[in-house]
Parts: C-alpha cells; sequence; structure tokens
C-alpha cells in the first residue's frame, strides 16, 4: 500500500481520422495521463485538434451560460457511445449561438426587471427626502422656460467629477440623498445652449433619471401605495417571464441535454490537444499509464481501432521521473487524510506514499491526547450527523472521535469525569513520568520511521550519496540512535557508553566532512558552515525529539482542564453544576480539540513530512468524459 | 521582518536593480545597433528566429520585454507590506486593461478568437484578467457583465454604463482610463508619511502629464465640450488640481491654455507649437520627476515604483528600436522616435 504504483510511458501512433476514436477508448479505460512533451520527431508539428479544442470551448461555454436559465436534467448515461466529428461539433456551436442569442434576450429583460425594480426602491428611498423639501416640487417635473431641472441618481464614484462638469456647463449640482452605492441630485441650470453640453456628461457619468411623481406633494401613502404597486407588477412580470422562458425552453430541453451529452463525449478529445501532434494522417499521442492497466488498454484500442494503431511501451526514464505522475491512494476512510497530505504537496513518483502511516499515527496522537469516551462519542456523532455537509471529510472525524473514545476507555475518562469509567490502563494524570516518558519513545519511534522512509524514498529514487550522507540518511540515523542509547544510558546512571560516545563522534565526522566536500567558499567559510550544520545536527536531534512531549503534554492538559471544569462547577447549585459542566464540555471540545488537531498537524508536517516527503510530485489526472455544466 | 528592516530590504533591492537601467549612453547608442546585437546584448532570441514573420518576431519581443518588466515587478512586491504591495499590483494592472481593450475592440469589430487571443499579453496571476471567462462573452455588453462579477468590478460597471449609453468604444476606453488613474491616486491616499508625499509626487508627475495631455486632445482635436472634457480627466494632487484643471478646460484656444499653465509647466512648455511638442517635452519632465524620486526619496514603495516606471520607459525604448529595425527605419527615425517615448502611469 505504502508503495506507488508503477507507471509506464507509451507512445501511440494513429491516424488522424481515427483519433476521435481512439480519445474515446482512452477515456473508457480512465487510465491515460497526456504527457505534453513534443515528440522526438520533428516531422510532428502540427496542432490536429487545436480547431476542435476551440469549437468545444466555445460550444461548451454556451451551453454553460444557456443552462444558467434553461434547467434540463444532465445525460444519465453517455451509452451509446458514438464518435464527435468536428463537423457535428461546428453544427452544436453555431445552434447553441443562435440559441443564446435568444436566450440572452431573455437574460436582459431579467436584468431589465431587476433595474427597474432597484430605481423603484431608490425612489422609495427618495420619498421622504421630497417631502422634506422647501420646493415647490411640481416644478421639478416641468420643463421651464429658463430652467432646465434634472432629478436623478449617479454612482457615487462619478459624483466629485461630476460636480466639476457641471458647473462648467453653468449648472448647479445639489446631493438630497447619499444611498449606499450610488447618491440622489438635482442639477439645475438655464435652458440654452449649454444644456447640449450636460447631455453628454450626464450620460458618461452614469446619471439615471429618477421620474418626479403627480402625487408627491399630497399624498405620500397614496404614493406608497403605488410604489408597492409596480413592485407587484414587476414581481408579476417576472414570473411571467419565467413562465414565458420556461414554456418557450420546453422543446429546447432535449436537444440540450443531448447537446451536453455530445459536449461530454468530445472532451476526451479536447483533453489529449496539448499532447497530440500530427503529420500528414499520422498522429503522434505520448501519456503515462498504470503497468497494470496496459492490457486492458490493449484490448480497448484493439476493439476500438481495429489494429491500426502502434503503441510502444517502455519504463520511465531515471532523468523523466519528475514528470512521472504519482497514482493517488483509494479508499474511502484514506480519502480524507490523503486531502491533507495533499495539502503538503503529492507524493513524486518512486516516493512512498505517506497517507496510509500518516492516518495511523495522526490517530494515535490524536486519541492520546484527547482520550474521552464522551467527547470522542460528541466529535463521531458530529461527523455522522454532518456527513451530508462533510462530504468526504466525514470519515475523519468519525476516526478521531473513535480514537478519543479508545483513549478514552484506557484513561477512564468520560466527559471528564475520571471516576465514572474504570479505566482499563491508567488515568494520565496518576503517573505524569510515565506519560512523558512514553510520549519521548513515541518520539524516537516517529523520527526513526521518518529516517528509514526518507533513507528509502532515496534510495528509491536513486539518490543513494543523499540516502547516506545527506539529512536524515543513514549516517544521521547512526547518530541518533546512538545520541539516544547514549542518553538512556545516562538516565539509567550507567553513563553514556564507549560504543553511543565513538558512533555519535563518528557520524558527526563523517557528516562533517561530505558536508566539508560540499562548499564551495574560502576556508575560513567552510569551517564556519560545517561547525554551524554539525551543531544544528547536534540541537535538531534532541529538540525534535523533545517536541513529541507535547503528546503526553496534551493528554495531562485534558485532565487538569475537566478537572477546572468541576472545581468550577462544585462551587455552583445543581442547576449551576450542570449548565458549567456542559459549558466546559464544549469549552474543552471546540478549544482544546482545535489547539490538538493543530498540534497534530505541526508534528505530521514538521516531524514527518519535512524529514521524507518531498511532495513535489503530480496527480495522475487520466483523461476522462466531460462532467456537465460547470 | 518589522517595517524598517523591510524599508533596507526593498531599498537594497531597488539600489540593486538601478544599475540594469539603461545608462545615457547606451541610450544614444541603441539607435544604431542592428538586430543581431540587439538580440544579443538584451537577450531577445524572437528576433533572430527567421521562420517567422517580421510582426510574429515584433510581438515575441514585446511579450518578453513585459514579461521581465513583471518578473522584476514580482520580485518587487515580495517583501512589501498589503498596501504597497497593492498600489503596485495596481500599477501593474494597466497591462490587463490593455489586454481588456483588446478583447473589447476584437469583440466590437467582430474578430474570432485566435485573431484576438494574437493580441493579447501573458500575464502573471496577480495581475491577469479572468480571460478564459471573458473569451466566452459573445459581445462587448456580455464581456463588461462578466468583467463586473470579477476584482475589475468598478471599472466594469463604469464602462458598461458608458457603452449602454452611447455605444462607441471612445467612451469606453475613456471610462477605462479613468478608473485606473482614480484608482491609484485613491491607493496613494492610504499612506502615511514619508511614502504618501513621494509617492503624491510621483504619480502626480505621470497625472499632470496625462492630464494636459488630454486635456489639449479633447478640447482642440477631438472638439469636446469643457464640461466633458473636464469630466474625462483626473485631477493630480501637485500641480493640475481640480481647480486648476477647471480653469484650463474652459479655456477656448491652445495658446491660453498654455499661457494658464501653473509653474514649472508654463515655462517649460511656453513655446510650443503643436500637441506632439507638448507631449515630448511633459516626457521629459516626467521622466526627471520619476528619477529625482528614485535618487531622493526615503520612502522604499516610491522609489520602487519608480524603478519600475523607468525600467519600463527603458523597454519601451529598446522596443521602439526593435520595431523600427523590423520595419526598416533608418537611424535618424528610429532616434526621433526614442525622443517621443514616455513614461506610462
Amino acid at each position: 500500500m505504502l508503495k506507488p504504483t508503477p507507471m509506464k510511458h507509451v507512445r501511440l501512433l494513429v491516424l488522424t481520422e481515427d483519433l476521435p476514436r481512439a480519445s474515446l477508448a482512452l477515456a473508457e479505460t480512465q487510465c491515460f495521463h497526456p504527457d505534453p512533451r513534443e515528440p522526438e520527431s520533428e516531422r510532428f508539428a502540427t496542432l490536429p485538434v487545436r480547431p476542435f479544442h476551440d469549437l468545444h470551448t466555445q460550444a461548451q461555454s454556451r451551453l454553460d451560460k444557456i443552462a444558467r436559465l434553461i434547467r434540463f436534467e444532465p445525460p444519465t448515461s453517455l451509452e451509446p457511445m458514438r464518435v464527435i466529428e468536428q463537423d457535428e461539433l461546428a453544427r452544436l456551436n453555431d445552434w447553441l449561438g443562435r440559441l443564446w442569442e435568444e436566450v440572452s434576450n431573455y437574460e436582459e429583460d431579467f436584468r431589465r426587471l431587476d433595474d427597474a425594480e432597484r430605481l423603484i426602491r431608490e425612489q422609495q428611498a427618495a420619498l421622504e427626502n421630497f417631502r422634506h423639501l422647501n420646493i415647490d416640487l411640481g416644478m421639478l417635473r416641468t420643463r421651464t422656460r429658463f430652467l432646465n431641472i434634472h432629478v436623478g441618481l449617479v454612482p457615487r464614484e462619478n459624483l466629485r467629477q461630476l460636480e466639476g462638469a457641471v458647473a462648467l456647463a453653468g449648472h448647479i449640482l445639489h446631493v438630497y440623498l447619499e444611498g449606499h452605492d450610488t447618491v440622489h441630485l438635482v442639477i439645475v441650470g438655464p435652458s440654452d445652449d449649454h444644456e447640449s453640453d450636460l447631455s453628454p456628461v450626464l450620460a458618461a457619468a452614469g446619471f439615471q433619471r429618477l421620474p418626479i411623481p403627480e402625487e408627491l406633494d399630497s399624498e405620500p401613502a397614496k404614493l406608497q401605495r403605488q410604489f408597492a404597486r409596480r413592485l407587484d407588477a414587476i414581481a408579476e412580470e417576472r414570473a411571467t417571464l419565467t413562465e414565458t422562458l420556461e414554456r418557450w425552453s420546453e422543446p429546447y430541453r432535449e436537444p440540450l441535454r443531448e447537446a451536453q451529452r455530445t459536449l461530454r463525449l468530445a472532451e476526451p478529445l479536447v483533453q489529449l490537444d496539448s499532447a497530440l501532434r500530427s503529420t500528414g494522417h499520422l498522429a503522434h499521442l505520448a501519456g503515462w499509464v498504470p503497468a497494470r492497466a496496459l492490457d486492458a488498454l490493449r484490448r480497448r484500442l484493439d476493439a476500438a481501432l481495429a489494429g491500426r494503431y502502434a503503441l510502444s511501451v517502455r519504463d520511465p526514464l531515471p532523468e523523466e521521473r519528475p514528470l512521472v505522475p504519482t497514482v493517488p491512494v483509494k479508499g474511502r476512510l484514506l480519502a480524507p487524510f490523503a486531502l491533507l497530505v495533499n495539502q503538503y504537496g503529492i507524493p513524486s513518483y518512486g516516493e512512498v506514499d505517506p497517507t496510509p502511516l500518516f492516518a495511523l499515527t495522526f490517530l494515535i496522537m490524536f486519541g492520546s491526547m484527547f482520550g474521552d469516551v464522551g467527547q470522542g462519542a460528541v466529535i463521531a456523532l458530529a461527523a455522522w450527523t454532518l456527513r451530508g455537509r462533510l462530504g468526504r471529510f466525514w470519515p475523519f472525524g468519525l476516526m478521531a472521535g473513535g480514537s478519543s473514545v479508545l483513549f478514552g476507555f484506557l484513561y477512564g475518562s468520560l466527559f471528564g469525569y475520571e471516576h465514572v469509567l474504570p479505566a482499563l490502563w491508567m488515568n494520565p494524570l496518576s503517573d505524569p513520568l510515565l506519560m512523558l516518558r512514553l510520549a519521548l519513545i513515541w518520539g524516537v519511534f516517529f523520527i526513526v520511521l521518518a529516517c528509514l522512509l526518507a533513507i528509502y524514498n532515496r534510495w528509491a529514487t536513486g539518490q543513494w550519496r543523499e540516502s547516506l550522507f545527506g539529512h536524515h540518511g543513514v549516517v544521521n540515523l547512526v547518530f541518533y540512535l546512538a545520541l539516544i542509547a547514549g542518553g538512556t544510558g545516562l538516565v539509567d546512571g550507567t553513563g553514556f557508553g564507549i560504543w553511543p560516545a565513538s558512533l555519535v563522534a563518528g557520524s558527526l565526522l563523517v557528516l562533517a566532512w561530505h558536508s566539508w566536500l560540499h562548499q564551495q567558499a574560502p576556508v575560513g567559510e567552510k569551517i564556519l558552515v560545517v561547525v554551524i550544520e554539525t551543531l544544528e545536527t547536534l540541537i535538531g536531534y534532541v529538540s525534535n525529539t523533545l517536541s513529541f512531549l507535547r503528546v503526553a503534554a496534551f493528554s495531562l492538559n485534558h485532565v487538569a482542564l475537566s478537572i477546572a471544569v468541576f472545581t468550577l462547577a462544585d462551587m455552583m447549585g445543581a442547576f449551576g453544576h450542570v449548565v458549567t459542566v456542559i459549558l466546559g464540555n464544549v469549552f474543552v471540545l471546540v478549544l482544546e480539540g482545535g489547539i490538538v488537531m493543530i498540534q497534530v498537524m505541526r508534528l505530521q508536517y514538521y516531524e514527518g513530512f519535512s524529514r521524507y516527503f518531498s511532495g513535489d510530485g503530480y496527480a495522475f489526472r487520466p483523461i476522462r468524459f466531460g462532467r456537465g455544466p460547470a | 521582518m518589522s517595517q524598517v528592516a523591510n524599508q533596507a530590504y526593498l531599498n537594497t533591492r531597488v539600489s540593486v536593480m538601478t544599475t540594469r537601467l539603461f545608462a545615457p549612453g547606451l541610450i544614444e547608442r541603441l539607435a544604431q545597433l542592428p538586430l543581431p546585437t540587439l538580440a544579443e546584448e538584451f537577450g531577445l532570441a524572437p528576433l533572430l528566429d527567421d521562420q517567422t514573420t517580421p510582426a510574429v518576431r515584433r510581438r515575441a519581443v514585446e511579450q518578453s520585454l513585459i514579461q521581465l518588466l513583471l518578473s522584476e515587478l514580482l520580485v518587487l512586491t515580495r517583501s512589501m507590506e498589503v498596501n504597497a504591495r497593492a498600489l503596485v499590483f495596481d500599477w501593474g494592472r494597466k497591462y490587463a486593461l490593455y489586454n481588456l481593450k483588446t478583447l473589447i475592440r476584437g469583440k466590437l469589430h467582430q474578430l474570432d478568437r485566435q485573431q484576438i487571443n494574437d493580441n493579447l499579453f501573458e500575464l502573471p496571476a496577480h495581475i491577469r484578467l479572468a480571460d478564459k471567462e471573458l473569451f466566452g462573452a459573445e459581445n462587448v455588453l456580455e464581456l463588461l457583465r462578466r468583467l463586473e462579477a470579477g476584482p475589475q468590478r468598478q471599472i466594469a460597471r463604469q464602462a458598461r454604463e458608458v457603452y449602454e449609453r452611447q455605444r462607441e468604444p471612445f467612451a469606453l476606453e475613456a471610462a477605462i482610463d479613468q478608473r485606473y488613474f482614480i484608482g491609484l491616486t485613491r491607493r496613494v491616499q492610504g499612506f502615511g508619511a514619508p511614502d504618501h508625499d513621494w509617492l503624491r509626487r510621483l504619480i502626480s508627475a505621470e497625472l499632470d502629464r496625462v492630464g494636459l495631455l488630454w486635456l489639449l486632445r479633447f478640447r482642440f482635436t477631438y472638439g469636446l465640450s469643457p464640461s466633458e472634457t473636464y469630466y474625462w480627466l483626473v485631477p493630480s494632487m501637485r500641480l493640475l488640481t481640480r481647480d486648476r484643471l477647471l480653469h484650463l478646460a474652459d479655456l477656448d484656444s491652445f495658446e491660453q491654455v498654455l499661457e494658464a499653465l501653473p509653474a514649472p509647466l508654463n515655462v517649460l512648455i511656453a513655446d510650443c507649437r503643436s500637441i506632439a511638442e507638448v507631449q515630448q517635452r511633459l516626457a521629459r519632465y516626467a521622466i526627471d520627476e520619476v528619477r529625482l524620486v528614485l535618487a531622493r526619496s526615503p520612502s522604499a514603495v516610491a522609489r520602487a515604483l519608480a524603478y519600475l516606471m523607468l525600467r519600463e520607459t527603458d523597454l519601451m525604448r529598446l522596443f521602439a528600436v526593435v520595431q523600427g529595425r523590423l520595419l526598416g527605419f533608418d537611424d535618424q527615425t528610429i532616434r526621433h522616435a526614442l525622443a517621443q517615448i514616455e513614461p506610462s502611469p
């Protein structure tokens, strides 16, 4: 499970006319990851499906836009499979273009209604202000012989410029209401030649005229009713428009569904675009395929192309290793952990996929730091209840809660009560030193495991020198184990020991020598760097091991927090006691649960991944059929 | 890193990068360099690709020069704090706006995807528009509506409203440029001393130059009214302030405007007879101001932006020479073109 899926590099030569059929076959097997590198032969210089790609992109974009207004069920199946030729795609694209032109009219109608509604709401807001203006509002409605009056609104950001421009046109501007994005204003000026100067300015500033209602100065309540009626009318118009659109679009639903099916069938060829080159009637395609899927691929190509193809297969070359995609681990339980691993990086080809190990050690550490039957059950129950919302992440909550329950039984802890359940092992606070010692042992085990993985990963990817002398390589591991052996001797009172001391000194000397050989600097600088690096190795391993004390510290902290909650609860009456215990548990769940999660992630990323996991690979993404409108 | 450390780091970075600016001698020499020498000295490999047409080579060189400039911009922004980075990105977004204008013109003239695509710049993620989304638009209005849903909301909204009313590209592009400059001046307002004073000086030098040129063109070449001319201008924070622009836009002749200009612009362009002449002198003035900021400013972000402006001017000079050579112009014509190069805000 830890080993990567072996991959093969394949080169497929097919007739250009068979490309659509070949793409369908490749998509059906879901095992072909395109390799976009140029072919070795310079004869393959043409991009044969680029026009097909462009047509598909435009058609899909049009369908997505249409789907915003016309709801239709996506195709449930792509059967029967059929080849989509460029002519068919072009015809579909044209049809979608014509349909979009009509649908966009509906979209504009909906926008027009939105604008009308917004305008009425602006008028409603302005109503109160008009009522308090100490002027004859009738004057604002009518164009007089000498005065030119504009009442309306502009976007707030245009106001400052408009003020100056209006002044130059011989008008004055008065703002009577400021909204969030817009300002309401009155512009007044003489009815003369300047009026024609003002029109383009108002248009440029996005000035929107506000009609002054006839009844404004007499019956505001009536006016409000009128506004409400107009809003109702708009709502009704919108409903009618929706209904009309529904009726109008009815005959198009099935063709649109079929269009979606066609685009999905055409998508595999589009995905191959970057990896396809051709010359004349011959097309070249390269990609990566899992070794186990080769036979299935051959069978499918035989069936689809009736033997009119040439497939050459080889192992990835050493220099190609960074380009080989990694097949992710599968499994519902591991999926959420894989998401967390991918936050750090994708394993490069040849590296051990750390997901299973990450999952196991994560659960052990989380449970031991947050061991409580009740609180763990709450986490698991919450994950189960919210599984719809959490998507693929819910098993993570379920398993973390389960681990917490398991350790809760070992610690005998139920919602912080330490004497309700008999501890299967012991309460952490009853022997803190043992807890700390166990945490250190766990830390040593974890670091040794990480070093072994680092050694393996480098060895597997051909970096044998790095696996011996590099960071966390064999020499580092010897040094660390000797240091631990010597340290244990010191604690036991038997002294550091000659062998451990010799191994520590020897390995440090080897590391120093290796570092010296790789420095390109003056002698003084080399000495300085080597001394600092050696010291860093020593300090780094000691501090990294001590870092695992937090595993014990948090298990103790959990008990201590519970004691604090119960001390507070005991100071209350019966009702207060219950409330404090409940709130205290919520507090512990949220705050401590969150902190423990962060601490475990930190240990995994920093103490684990940074040692053995480069994370600079990229995921295996085979071509497949499209998934429908965005 | 602390504020002081950031300033020190950025200042050092700028000082190191300043050595890349063209020396006066090199600018003189540029007009005489043949294509192979240009390609060798400035690493412009596409120039020597005989398989492609001069237009394709010109485009490839332009693209690589812009990428060079924007990669330096990204390097400088790494150590900047949030406001400074936002200002510098906003400055660089003019290339995204060039792309937007290309898209709009392409849609207006109903060019196909490939033709539009050939004229778009490849831009880094921090600066580019959501080109893929915008490409899907079938016409200008749809394009602007799509743009409204993204970070260019303010520009797009105004542009759409202008276009819906006037249906012509001048107003649309003027609205886009105006929003861009207003955005820059607003960014500068958010800085404290000493950044604010020096950034104000830097941006104002550009706004004074652009403002005066626009004023002269809109009033006397396009024949717009004083009020419409003023509406499209962006007041600067130094010379051509709001009140001065109001006064200047209301004048009736080219000569009257030149006479009414504040110092030092009045002396600088007193005897100019054409807008082209004004443009050339203003360019020199703006470059001097930018150089002064780079040399004397204690503000690291102002120096970084000044460096980018000068660097861009240098790269434009280089591009002008390349273009001249590809078109087969003589040294004299190329030298004349070099004199027209102005810093772009």
